[in-house]
């Protein structure tokens, strides 16, 4: 079916699409109930760092007097030059853990609702051009994540400040807003290739698993074959980092993967910006990383522009 | 009665075939299985590593005329190996009980055969139970061929021949996935059979897997003082076992809400049993099985008590298929 040319009447209805999406999605109590666990737990992360790291103070304080009794020399506090921002560290975790489950959730309803609920044909029998509907659809999309990190870091700021004995400079504060930045960039990935895989798939199951699948892959398999971290100690932000074996295997491994590792580059941005380990020498770097996130969601947003302009106009219901 | 076994086998074999046919069951066992290949490698590349690497430390020293006495020899435990294998299970496992669990009720509101096969004379206990006990065998399909292909990965990648007891500790573990994955199925099952909408069953449910699997355990393994520096922060300060475990003595209060944290997580119950049954957990290692097992028990019964109490509640709420909305 031929589609409405794009003139700037077609583009003008992109914020419109974008505007009834949001609507739509505020509505929904899951999207929601997630997105309220992931923000209670960014929260909470500030406050679990805190503890760790007061709890491995007090460790030390203890240990002293043992360390001291061996006459040998006194080993310094393993945590006594953590910046502050370390404090952080959990939440690249929540953010690259839940984070990215929430925003795979969100892009996967925002094309899933209006083709289970019918209203997909409905919108292809008007004067609609595709492109508008895919690009309300996706800045929908980018505003929700934007809008759920946004209150994040509200609530991270207001942690960091009541945290007692946490001094936080103005750079603090930028390194804050940028990794606020790049995490916004990295869970658009992930809620692009949710909504291209709701659009080409014509099983909501299969739509769903897809992302999850590719999101299990890259947080658990890739560490795994690059650096020997088992599944569940890539969930905790300072083992995540750990140097892989001296090995042919991980030095070939380590750098292959890294080029397409987009939870690792991720982290080791974050670790990097929130200064709580030093970069990883088989992964990208800050640029690298960065260059990744950026590329992941240009090929994720290209795809999803793909499959919604392909979509049929007769699509409705999905097979379960 | 005779009628009752012919409904529940009529429905198990049909769950059987039908689960047969899901492109989606296909999706996750394979991935299960290469992320298992792909764990027993790395692990078998790792144990390679640190052979090598005592190789070359004991040929230094008895280059240099040394003694042996301070170097020790890297311990070699076979089943070791397993232990990003049974991590896996833990998270792809509970994934594949979700995704069998939703369908096995999505499925029939779906095609809408359930208000169909509830004018039937069929109770609701013969429903529950023969939609179980398929997805069960289907379960215990996938993951007899999951830890089958673990084990002759051990021998062919590992290198180890297992013996009788290996055998029987994989057996056991299997058993304890089983339940484990079995509880996600049930899960997933009730969920969708209960809740108004279909979507909003797998979003809670792979929503609760979130909570389950991943962020407990993690709360949890990230407030272990231990685990705040990379080599750990004992190892670190050179503190030696029997003072870590003085010094941890003045922390018992926080131990024990960590400890709470990741006892409220049936995957922890899963790998506590798993790690201490294959010996992976350096306290139970060389230990029998039997000894094991009964150290355990409190994870053996609360993986029967999670999975039972499922059960129950499938089969005492009733269904009310017009309080379910469709598409």
């Amino acid at each position: 079916m031929r589609q409405p040319s794009t003139t700037p009447k077609t583009i003008g209805l992109v914020p419109a699409v974008a505007l009834n999406t949001l609507r739509v999605a505020l509505r929904d109590r899951t999207v929601l109930w997630l997105a309220l666990l992931f923000l209670a737990m960014v929260v909470l992360s500030a406050y679990l760092g805190w503890s760790a790291t007061n709890t491995v103070n007090h460790i030390y304080a203890q240990a002293l007097p043992m360390l001291r009794a061996t006459g040998l020399p006194v080993p310094p506090n393993p945590l006594a030059d953590m910046p502050p921002l370390a404090m952080l560290r959990n939440m690249t975790t929540y953010i690259s853990l839940l984070g990215a489950l929430v925003a795979i959730v969100m892009g996967f309803q925002i094309i899933a609702e209006d083709l289970r609920s019918g209203v997909f044909p409905l919108i292809a029998s008007r004067p609609v051009h595709r492109a508008a509907y895919a690009g309300g659809k996706m800045l929908a999309l980018l505003v929700s994540i934007a809008g759920l990190l946004g209150i994040a870091a509200a609530g991270t700021a207001i942690t960091v400040v009541l945290m007692p004995g946490n001094p936080m400079s103005p750079d603090d504060w930028v390194s804050i807003f940028k990794f606020y930045s790049v995490s916004w960039l990295f869970l658009s990935a992930f809620g692009l290739m949710a909504m291209g895989a709701a659009a080409w798939s014509r099983s909501e199951s299969v739509a769903l698993l897809v992302p999850v699948t590719a999101w299990l892959v890259l947080t658990f398999v890739f560490p795994q074959l690059s650096a020997n971290i088992n599944p569940m100690a890539a969930l905790n932000p300072i083992k995540a980092m750990v140097a892989p074996p001296v090995s042919a295997f991980f030095d070939f491994t380590g750098p292959v993967l890294a080029q397409f590792s987009l939870v690792g580059a991720y982290r080791d941005v974050a670790a990097t910006l929130l200064g709580f380990a030093p970069a990883d020498p088989a992964s990208l770097g800050m640029k690298g990383g960065l260059a990744l996130i950026s590329v992941a969601n240009l090929i994720f947003g290209a795809l999803t522009m793909t499959a919604l302009t392909r979509l049929s106009g007769t699509r409705s219901n999905t097979d379960e | 009665m005779n009628e009752y076994r012919t409904q529940i086998r009529a429905l198990a074999w049909k769950e059987i075939a039908d689960v047969r046919r899901t492109k989606l069951l296909l999706l996750v066992t394979v991935f299960m299985l290469a992320a298992s290949f792909v764990s027993l490698l790395v692990a078998a590349v790792a144990l390679k590593v640190d052979v090598v690497s005592y190789n070359g430390a004991r040929e230094l020293l008895l280059s240099l005329g040394k003694p042996l006495d301070a170097l020790a020899p890297p311990a070699f435990m076979p089943l070791k190996l397993l232990r990003g294998f049974v991590e896996y299970i833990e998270i792809i496992g509970a994934v594949l009980g979700i995704v069998l669990g939703h369908r096995a009720a999505a499925s029939e509101r779906g095609r809408n055969t359930l208000p169909l096969l509830l004018t039937r004379p069929l109770s609701n206990m013969t429903f529950v139970v023969g939609k179980c006990l398929g997805n069960f065998v289907a379960i215990g399909g996938v993951l007899f061929l999951t830890f089958a292909l673990g084990a002759l990965g051990l021998v062919v990648i590992g290198g180890v021949a297992l013996s009788a007891d290996d055998l029987a500790r994989i057996g056991v573990t299997f058993v304890a996935a089983s339940l484990y994955v079995g509880f996600f199925f049930s899960l997933g099952f009730l969920l969708a059979l209960h809740m108004r909408r279909s979507v909003h069953a797998v979003l809670l449910a792979f929503g609760l897997w979130l909570v389950f699997v991943l962020v407990t355990p993690q709360i949890g393994d990230t407030l272990d003082p231990d685990n705040q520096v990379g080599a750990g922060v004992f190892r670190t300060l050179s503190i030696a076992k029997p003072q870590e475990k003085e010094i941890m003595k003045s922390f018992k209060t926080y131990e024990t809400l960590r400890d709470s944290v990741e006892q409220s997580s049936p995957a922890k119950h899963f790998e506590r049993l798993s790690f201490a049954v294959l010996g992976i957990k350096d306290t139970y290692a060389g230990q029998p099985l039997g000894t094991v097992v009964q150290d355990r028990s409190g994870d053996v019964f609360w993986l029967l008590g999670l999975l039972g109490s499922l059960l129950a509640a499938l089969a005492i709420f009733p269904l009310n298929v017009n309080h379910l909305k469709e598409n």
